[in-house]
């Protein structure tokens, strides 16, 4: 048995915080990373690869420091990187975040590839719910996040209607 | 300068062409599929990015279906998959569409701030949603029959160019007050998201339909090709921040004001904005001053120089109270700089006491026409 490294609601809250509000939209940008390529859509390549840096070091901090509250998106890559001073990902997380321009488009989807792979290594996975084997797995995790952070008096950060039976 | 919008027909023909190529799907299996969510009389409308000539084979293809007797509205879409092609549908009373168009034409006739009220940076929801029905394309049904004498597209660009104003400001005030306070990663990020808040306002103005912040440059490469030269010197942010901030966000905030024509110096906003405590209160536990958020479970070691500043907020304009509010105004630059560092951590807000009116910002362009 291994205790948690805090407390039951910073756990779930930050954890919750981490995989579902932070870490899902990172699905929908590496999908429009690799879609953007394949269109040669550069600038949606870009600004995708930007928000997946963000949405890294955001979640990193999550899970690593346990920071919370989580503040408004104009501090939140500021706010993210100060604390993931001395990680080996805080370059990655700002090389992306700066949107430098000096790499080629499969140079940006690799890199983006090879970061969340490294930060899922961290948090753990959670199924792509934007695709037709990953919906309703990502579903019934995400209700298991909402009766933990129930259980635990802590506000879910996940639509309560996910609770409901289909 | 951008090309001009299509046709209906032309633009229905288009997204036809396109979720065939990309997906070998119809309009028509598309109907099939959502069959069983549809009433009597209701209609179907596409928006997004697809529907907008923008969009790529990954696109999800955004559905609203609406009618007059659609009685159930979702917070989240239905999501159905058609082959390759996710479609995302949204079931709307149409009763609450009436309902966000005239809380929009309300919200744009006054002066009160949005403070993101039609969808904030992360939610973006209604304002897509204003989009979706003033310039999405009626697949199935003869289309809404919305209350006529207003211009639905007007009112829809305006909630836009209102909400992208207003954080245009906020981003440009924000990366003046980091940069004084030392927090030049903040202060460069807050300076570009400003540049391209004002460029998003200005292709709203232009009535080109909201699709989200994605799509900026995409459209700086077709539609508004001619804003492309003022991005260009933002599109990275520089190397090293601490360093070259101060040229940066001083060459932002004057490519925003050359855009709009507001004066977006320090001293113009702090009037109308102000700090707003969460719950921040200080503790003195021996030698040791502390600031906890109870509400957070959040604590943090002040410095004496710290110490001393807010307690002078506690003493001057009362930072401790419920829902206390105080405006920038009353902040010297210590305050200054231990608000933003609170800021920063999300446990003081920004808040604004007007907002950015239309009329405001067509007075500006008539006078510099």
């Amino acid at each position: 048995m291994r205790a948690s490294e805090v407390d039951a609601r910073r756990y779930a809250w930050c954890r919750s915080q981490a995989l579902w509000v932070i870490g899902m939209p990172a699905h929908t940008f590496l999908e429009d990373v690799h879609g953007a390529k394949e269109a040669d859509q550069d600038g949606l390549l870009r600004y995708a690869a930007r928000m997946i840096g963000e949405a890294c070091a955001v979640a990193l901090n999550l899970a690593l420091n346990y920071e919370r509250p989580v503040p408004s998106p104009a501090m939140r890559s500021s706010w993210a990187l100060e604390q993931l001073q001395g990680h080996e990902l805080w370059q990655p997380c700002w090389d992306l975040i700066r949107g430098a321009e000096v790499d080629s488009a499969q140079e940006i989807v690799e890199r983006c590839d090879r970061l969340i792979a490294e930060v899922h290594a961290i948090l753990g996975e959670i199924p792509n719910i934007l695709t037709p084997e990953g919906y309703y797995p990502a579903i019934g995790m995400a209700r298991d996040w909402i009766k933990l952070m129930e259980t635990v008096g802590e506000e879910s950060p996940l639509p309560l209607e996910w609770m409901q039976s289909s | 300068m951008g090309k001009t919008m299509a046709t209906d027909t032309e633009r229905q023909e288009e997204l036809e062409a396109r979720i065939q190529k990309y997906h070998g799907a119809s309009i028509g299996q598309v109907l099939d599929e959502i069959q069983y969510l549809r009433d009597a009389g209701d209609s179907v409308i596409v928006g997004g990015s697809l529907a907008y000539g923008l969009g790529n084979h990954l696109s999800d293809l955004d559905l609203v279906i609406a009618g007059p007797t659609t009685v159930e509205s979702s917070r989240v879409p239905v999501e159905q998959f058609l082959g390759s092609l996710r479609i995302d549908v949204w079931k709307l009373a149409q009763g609450l569409i009436e309902e966000t168009f005239n809380r929009a034409e309300e919200a744009l006739a006054g002066d009160q701030a949005l403070h993101g009220s039609f969808g904030n940076v992360d939610h973006e929801n209604e304002l897509k949603l204003l989009h979706r029905i003033a310039f999405g394309i009626v697949v199935d049904g003869g289309g809404l029959e919305l209350a006529p004498g207003r211009d639905y597209r007007r009112v829809a660009a305006g909630v836009v160019v209102r909400e992208y104003a207003e954080r245009m400001r906020a981003s440009a005030l924000l990366a003046q007050l980091a940069l004084r306070a030392g927090r030049s990663i903040a202060a460069v990020v807050n300076a570009r998201q400003a540049v391209e808040e004002a460029l998003n306002a200005t292709i709203a103005n232009r009535e080109l339909p909201f699709s989200g912040d994605k799509w900026l440059r995409e459209r700086l490469a077709t539609e508004a090709s001619d804003l492309a030269p003022i991005y260009e010197p933002f599109r990275q942010l520089p190397e090293d921040p601490q360093r070259e901030a101060p040229r940066f966000v001083d060459e932002a905030i004057a490519a925003c004001r050359d855009a709009w024509g507001l004066d977006l110096g320090i001293e113009a906003l702090a009037p109308s904005a102000s700090w707003r405590n969460t719950d921040l209160q200080a503790a003195e536990i021996g030698e040791d001053r502390l600031l906890l958020s109870a509400q957070f479970g959040a604590l943090w070691h002040l410095d004496e120089e710290e110490a001393t500043t807010w307690s002078r907020l506690v003493a001057d304009v009362g930072a401790e109270g419920p829902q206390a509010t105080w405006s920038l105004e009353d902040c010297d630059e210590a305050a200054l700089t231990l608000c933003i560092r609170l800021h920063e951590r999300g446990v003081l807000g920004l808040h604004w006491t007007r907002g950015v009116s239309i009329g405001e910002l067509e007075m500006i362009k008539s006078v510099r026409a």
